[in-house]
């Protein structure tokens, strides 16, 4: 099968899941007890209030009228206004969902950069003692439980040591403050971001470090490497050259997908930091009944992991000429 | 006369001997695959702490018995009603309202065992089944699984979770195990499925087959065997996942709150405001999730390196998913 | 290969990167530094949604909307009576015409034009014409509104009424400039009130100490001092306003934990979250960070579904009372930071608190209050196989309670908020549950997300029991009226538990109409007694409200029921560095 007719082949399997989660998403919601205006608990909220209320926001019409405008809303990309902060809910997931990538993002790149570059010299000295008290190391750092050390961090380095910020992305003082120029604000913005890089660097290396650990010793065993060696190439060379490329597919993978779990686990980590991300804003979101803001930064999620999905398949197709589908 | 006999006797002896060598072979490769596996440092150490967390959840029946102040959940001591540091009343201290931390502790390992074991179980049957439903039972059926699984793969597994027990309120510990295995079943599924597919090729399956086996005898009679130990390879990370689920949903404040869990304990000392003041409260907890799931990967790896190094090519995002 | 040399570009990015990353790192640490003694920064534990003052209803949003918008009359910090604040004195009543008279002071709204009697006259009837949620019952038995003159305004009611004192002239005045032309687009729509609540207000208009200058999503807001507050140097309630601090930085921890440090490493100056008496020790050794304990008016209670048995029998509601110890939940649960509750009015609320109440388990050990219970409910029919108390007068593990009808009780649930939201109150339905077993009553504490849980008691009074609580009640008692009288009892309204009771819902209507306070307190402290007497309701405990302010920058916090987070704080504290 070739590239063009997987890829088409993969969009019409995504589109259908994304009807389906959609869908699902919709009749949760609607499923699910308490609406968001009787969460209001304020005793001067009568229950005409709230019957008003329900009526103007068309939460009393049929459920299949909701539902053909939901999904007309989508596809006009109107998700429509959130419920708490009064706002059309795609500005504020447009705010949110940079945030979280850019996060997640440059900890994935360098945590599988770094996983790589470790796991590519600790398969040279397989059963070594080297090898393993660094698969152990890696190991620990990979099981720790990212919430936990993450408030350890903060407590460790931001609040005992001081080198960090507590929390958040900004600091308010130097945002406005008019002197500030655009570079004061982007040396802030990092500043408040090394702490979660740093923890989910820590945490995400070790399982790079692993999988390349494990490819390589795979790619090893390939002729071409004896065949590189029987050349008289330095091992340097052969590992750099000829191992280490070659052993990259899994973790080229794994890169994808856990870009597009990132969201997932986001969350977590989000909460911990006060990372203004879209992971905190769906919690939020869900735990207060704002469906519309809730139900949108579900359906962005599962956007970006679907097609986070779609690249890599295509990404395997193209890199490795063996996979066939 | 005798010669009959004797042959016969040959005969008989042959059998036995080749019942004997089997079995003993089996115990050879059982010993031969054990060696390996505690030979293996990483092994060891997981396994080590395996047996360490076990004694914990058996030991967690006791302190309840020595006195009712110990219970886990109900139990305060009448003295104490603030946190308070370990003494040799409370090993690990108290927490807020008086109730002994290393008791709540020990029961979080069972409670540990309990959700990760059983959510693994349940997935591994479930993947197992399907997988070898999809391998065996060819184009259509295979193709519609693997479709289904493939969609509950790209679900954020956490975040539908945690909206379920947002919106219905919070969940026994049972449905969060329930909803844990419901989707950590796909990635199971597809290794089962292909090594189901390699061997339905194989001539043993065919030779049941003509021997007029039935399709649900040469599943579970044939094929099941040969997969059970990549199925059994993939419950200890299935075991991790669901204990990091859990622990993540509970410290999140929607885990059950009838029950003391690690994830749940984390969550008194964030929620109460004990955070940054009480570290013997905050750290064991931690260091107890953090460990137990860490043996459990350990095992998985070990147990990888013996079962077969060709499968060591665990779906890694699957774990990342988690 | 081509993936490798992919990454090979991608090491030399790499190097450069992080090299870059560490050099931003020390240029930040340094501009760390600077240090603005004039700006107060305010810690909140979530950002505010939105500062359209008609749709905002979380509590961040209020406190800032609190600094911008004003009310006619606030609360003085000390009597906690009427105390004029936009208006110039104490309101006129004309009884002749049921009316009251409002003159208003010399203010002016953050642009420089004038507050005049129009703004409040616009305010009122927009709140009417559009029915604006939780505003329009305060204000609906106003029949007409006018501006005398500039300064003047007169409410006509169409019945006396007490609330309108002490309830509904404490809310905001909104500028007319800004607001009517919002009100006139909005009428045009199709949903006219959600368009009005959407509607985006940039830049709020205000005649409050502060002005916003810079909402940043997600990280800050911003505001500064605003040059017309009508407050700036003269007194009021004996108390000189300020405000002094030039600009109100308000930064968004969103954990307590990270807050509290936040405090102690003086980034804030205050942070404006009640926190859990789990910090107070940490703060309080600290010599930077000091501890405020106020009272507060709240009420956090157990309710019964009066409209199904058992709980139907006063009774049993009466022996329930009697086995929850409540100094048990104080000391233990909420670590003795809160006070016991006999009635649905805080003790705190003098004025209105009624002291003589039956006091059910009050000073009884835990023996004695089963026995108490035992007795109370055997005398009314209710049996068991193995009663909770044996004939040598033992306590022991009862069976399961038989009914008067010599049916077993069925299993029941205690429906409370999710831990996350409350752990006291989830904690609390454990510990009741336990105690209720003690006398063989089949209770299961059930935590649910808040939504599911209102909708279940509110709107669908498809429940056994249940915990809940409001953290900020009015200090007028009216909503004794609201939780108790029997036309509250439908979907929806208020009265969740379906209590009624004639003489109680003739107190009620007589204390609405009751003009003179001295009249109006003797009926609602009788009101309590009914209720106290019949239990639809067990008030639990009223926690304090615990704050803490970095003492470093800033002096001079105003402490009154609920906290320091208020107006009076907020226009009065002083910078410790530069001398005003």
């Amino acid at each position: 099968m070739n590239l063009k007719s997987l890829l088409l082949r993969r969009s019409i399997e995504i589109l259908v899941v994304f009807g389906i989660i959609m869908t699902g998403l919709f009749l949760l919601f609607h499923a699910a007890p308490g609406d968001p205006i009787s969460m209001m608990v304020d005793l001067t909220m009568t229950p005409e209030d709230v019957e008003r209320m329900v009526a103007q926001l068309g939460l009393d019409q049929p459920i299949w009228i909701q539902y053909l405008y939901y999904i007309k809303n989508f596809f006009t990309g109107n998700f429509g206004t959130s419920f708490h902060y009064g706002r059309p809910v795609i500005e504020i997931i447009s705010e949110r969902l940079p945030n979280t990538i850019l996060l997640f993002t440059t900890a994935t790149i360098l945590a599988a950069m770094a996983g790589v570059w470790l796991g590519k010299i600790i398969a040279w000295y397989k059963g070594k003692a080297i090898d393993t008290w660094t698969t152990i190391f890696a190991l620990v750092c990979n099981t720790l439980f990212l919430p936990w050390i993450s408030l350890l961090f903060i407590w460790f380095f931001a609040y005992w040591v001081g080198w960090f910020p507590l929390s958040g992305m900004m600091t308010p003082e130097i945002w406005v403050n008019p002197e500030a120029g655009f570079f004061a604000k982007a040396v802030d913005v990092l500043h408040h971001m090394l702490l979660p890089l740093l923890t989910l660097f820590i945490v995400n290396t070790g399982s790079y470090l692993l999988i390349m650990r494990s490819s390589m010793l795979e790619t090893i065993k390939e002729d071409y490497i004896l065949t590189a060696r029987a050349k008289g190439l330095s091992e340097k060379q052969v590992r750099n050259r000829h191992a280490a490329p070659n052993a990259l597919l899994p973790v080229v993978t794994s890169v994808g997908l856990s870009l597009a779990f990132s969201v997932n686990g986001g969350a977590l980590t989000e909460t911990v930091f006060s990372w203004p991300g879209i992971g905190r804003e769906l919690i939020f979101a869900v735990s207060n009944s704002d469906y519309p803001l809730a139900m949108a930064s579900f359906l962005f999620i599962a956007l970006v992991v679907l097609v986070a999905n779609l690249i890599v398949d295509i990404l395997y197709a193209y890199l490795d000429p063996r996979i066939s589908y | 006369m005798t010669i009959t006999s004797n042959r016969h006797a040959a005969y008989s002896m042959e059998n036995v001997i080749d019942k004997k060598t089997r079995r003993s072979y089996k115990r050879q490769r059982f010993s031969a695959g054990w060696s390996l596996f505690y030979k293996n440092m990483v092994g060891k150490i997981g396994l080590y702490l395996l047996i360490l967390f076990g004694a914990m959840a058996l030991a967690s029946y006791i302190p309840p018995l020595v006195d009712p102040m110990y219970h886990p959940m109900t139990g305060v001591d009448p003295l104490i009603s603030y946190a308070s540091p370990p003494s040799w009343r409370h090993w690990l201290g108290t927490d807020n309202i008086g109730r002994d931390i290393f008791s709540q502790l020990l029961t979080g390992a069972r409670v540990a065992f309990l959700v990760g074991v059983s959510a693994a179980f349940i997935s591994i049957v479930l993947g197992t089944l399907i997988g070898m439903i999809a391998g065996y039972g060819g184009r259509i059926a295979d193709s519609l699984l693997m479709r289904f699984a493939d969609m509950i793969m790209v679900m954020p597994s956490l975040l539908v979770i945690l909206l379920l027990s947002v919106l219905f309120g919070q969940l026994s510990i049972w449905i969060i195990v329930i909803l844990i295995a419901l989707f950590r079943w796909p990635a199971v599924a597809r290794v089962i499925r292909s090594q189901t597919l390699t061997l339905k090729k194989r001539p043993f399956v065919d030779m049941a087959r003509v021997a007029g086996a039935s399709h649900i005898r040469i599943i579970f009679r044939h094929i099941l065997p040969n997969v059970l130990p990549m199925a059994l390879l993939y419950m200890t990370f299935r075991v991790t996942s669901a204990i990091i689920v859990e622990a993540a949903l509970a410290f999140l404040g929607f885990g059950d709150p009838n029950t003391v869990s690690w994830g749940m304990m984390l969550q008194w000392v964030w929620k109460t405001g004990h955070m940054f003041q009480a570290p013997y409260w905050l750290l064991p907890p931690g260091i107890c999730i953090s460990l137990i799931t860490l043996s459990f990967y350990m095992m998985g790896r070990a147990m990888e390196e013996v079962l077969d190094p060709r499968l060591r090519k665990i779906q890694k995002a699957d774990y990342a998913a988690s | 290969m081509k993936v490798f040399f992919l990454f090979s570009d991608f090491y030399r990015k790499t190097i450069a990167a992080s090299f870059l990353l560490a050099l931003c790192f020390v240029l930040a640490s340094c501009s760390n530094g600077e240090k603005d003694g004039a700006i107060l920064r305010i810690g909140m534990i979530e950002e505010p949604r939105t500062l359209n003052i008609w749709l905002a209803s979380d509590a961040n949003s209020r406190k800032v909307i609190s600094l911008i918008y004003q009310p006619l009359y606030t609360y003085d910090p000390d009597t906690l009576d009427l105390a004029p604040w936009l208006a110039q004195s104490m309101p006129e009543y004309d009884p002749e015409t049921i009316s009251y008279t409002v003159q208003l002071r010399p203010a002016k709204w953050s642009d420089g034009t004038e507050v005049t009697a129009h703004d409040v006259v616009f305010t009122v009837d927009l709140i009417k014409d559009f029915q604006v949620p939780r505003y329009y019952s305060q204000w609906q038995f106003v029949k007409k509104t006018v501006a005398i003159d500039e300064k003047t305004v007169r409410f006509y009611l169409a019945e006396p009424r007490a609330i309108f004192l002490t309830r509904t002239l404490v809310n905001y005045i909104v500028p007319k400039s800004q607001w009517a032309p919002i009100a006139e687009k909005a009428k045009t729509m199709a949903n006219p009130l959600i368009a009005l609540m959407n509607a985006r207000v940039e830049k709020p208009l205000g005649s409050g100490p502060y002005v916003l200058a810079q909402w940043r999503e997600g990280a800050f807001l911003h505001l500064v001092k605003n040059d017309h507050f009508f407050g700036s140097g003269i007194e009021i309630s004996n108390r000189k306003l300020g405000p002094h601090a030039d600009a109100i930085l308000f930064k968004i921890y969103g954990t307590a934990d990270v807050g509290v440090l936040a405090l102690k490493k003086d980034t804030i100056d205050f942070f404006w979250w009640s926190i859990q008496p789990g910090y107070i020790e940490d703060l309080e050794k600290d010599e930077n960070t000091k501890v405020y304990l106020s009272d507060r008016s709240a009420l956090y209670y157990m309710g019964f579904n009066v409209r199904k048995p058992p709980f139907s029998d006063p009774a049993f509601r009466r022996a329930a009372n009697t086995v929850i110890d409540k100094n048990f939940i104080i000391e233990r649960v909420l670590q003795g930071y809160a006070a016991r509750m006999d009635s649905i009015v805080p003790s705190e609320n003098l004025f209105w608190y009624e002291e003589h109440l039956p006091r059910y388990g009050q000073g009884l050990s835990r023996d004695d209050r089963i026995k108490k219970a035992h007795r109370l409910l055997s005398e009314n029919g209710y049996t068991w196989e193995t009663a909770p108390v044996n004939r040598s007068g033992e306590v022991v593990t009862p069976s399961r309670i038989l009914l008067p009808d010599g049916r077993p009780m069925d299993d029941f649930t205690i429906l409370t908020p999710p831990a996350d939201y409350d752990p006291a109150r989830a904690t609390c339905g454990v510990i009741i549950q336990e105690w209720l077993k003690d006398l063989g009553i089949p209770a299961s504490a059930r935590p649910m997300s808040f939504g599911a849980l209102l909708q279940r008691i509110k709107d669908r009074h498809d429940f056994d029991t249940f915990i809940l609580g409001y953290g900020q009640l009015a200090l007028d008692p009216d909503y004794l009226r609201s939780f108790f009288h029997s036309a509250n009892n439908r979907p929806g309204g208020w009265n969740m538990s379906g209590y009624s009771n004639p003489e109680f819902d003739r107190l009620a209507d007589e204390s609405v109409q009751a003009m003179d306070p001295r009249i109006r307190q003797e009926l609602i402290r009788k009101m309590q007694q009914v209720v106290m007497e019949d239990v639809p309701y067990i008030p639990l405990y009223n926690p304090a409200a615990i704050e803490a302010v970095g003492e470093k920058r800033f002096t001079g916090w105003e402490q009154m029921i609920d906290g320091i987070g208020n107006i009076w704080s907020i226009c009065r504290v002083k910078s410790t560095e530069a001398d005003m």
